[in-house]
């Protein structure tokens, strides 16, 4: 796999003990979410990390299609012994993804962060 | 019949709209989301309502991109609405259009490798009215709206 550069990197993922968290505080766009995969992938290569929090308080639309992405990112890490946990989903974001039926397959869902390092710790 | 409807639509001046996003590159996708939200925002509808619109919207958008390749998202409020103010998204294109539309409203249904299957029917689901026309080989067209809920 080729090396990232730089102006590949879409979020700042944080190392916290044997976790990756990852705020993502941008709009994602397809590209933008695809790339995110990507960074993800090879920081849970680099770091042997045995879990990966995304945090999307900041994220005020999630479709279908992001759904889909953020969950074959979860079950790819699965396959390299990393679980993943999403956390801070806001209200209307929630209430979208459930009318329109999404069910984040291979995601854990966590309250808020300290729920999701709980959750971490546990895996 | 269909085929018109679609020529009527795409030919329509944009000054019928209040949003009007070409779209044709996958950037279009989230400039198309971000506008839809703006405008619901400024109509004043709840913020749980301006998330369902600007999704609803993200997903006919990228049918658009994927399917077609190029059309167009068009967006207006009505305020003087009998019901009360709504906001009218209309999907065009000139793509290869929907053999079998209740197909592709069912939920699961793609044809698409990377995908959940439940963009239109989601759609039809966050938004108040759905309607759908779509002829092979001339293109499709998806008119939605929402209405503004009093509080």
């Amino acid at each position: 796999m080729k090396m990232m550069t730089y102006k590949d990197r879409v979020v700042p993922i944080l190392r916290v003990a044997d976790y990756l968290l990852v705020p993502i505080q941008i709009d994602l766009d397809d590209s933008t979410v695809g790339r995110l995969q990507k960074q993800l992938m090879e920081e849970i290569e680099r770091t042997r990390a045995r879990a990966v929090i995304l945090d999307v308080r900041m994220v005020e639309v999630i479709d279908s299609y992001i759904s889909y992405t953020l969950s074959e990112t979860a079950a790819m890490a699965r396959l390299m012994g990393c679980r993943t946990i999403l956390c801070g989903i806001q209200p209307p974001v929630a209430l979208t993804l459930a009318q329109m039926g999404v069910v984040l397959q291979e995601l854990v869902v966590a309250r808020d962060l300290e729920h999701a390092l709980v959750l971490a710790s546990l895996s | 019949m269909v085929g018109e409807k679609i020529e009527t639509l795409l030919e329509s001046p944009a000054h019928e709209f209040d949003v009007v996003v070409r779209i044709a590159r996958e950037e279009d996708i989230a400039v198309a989301r971000q506008m839809a939200k703006q405008l619901a925002q400024e109509t004043g509808f709840s913020l749980a309502d301006v998330t369902k619109i600007a999704t609803a919207v993200s997903e006919l958008a990228r049918n658009i991109y994927r399917y077609a390749k190029e059309g167009r998202i068009m967006i207006r409020k009505r305020l003087e609405d009998r019901d009360g103010p709504c906001i009218e998204v209309i999907a065009a294109d000139r793509g290869p259009g929907i053999s079998d539309v209740e197909l592709v409203l069912t939920r699961g249904y793609t044809t698409y490798e990377r995908s959940l299957g439940i963009g239109l029917s989601g759609v039809k689901r966050l938004m108040d009215s759905f309607e759908i026309y779509s002829e092979v080989g001339k293109g499709t067209v998806v008119i939605t709206e929402k209405r503004r809920r009093k509080f």
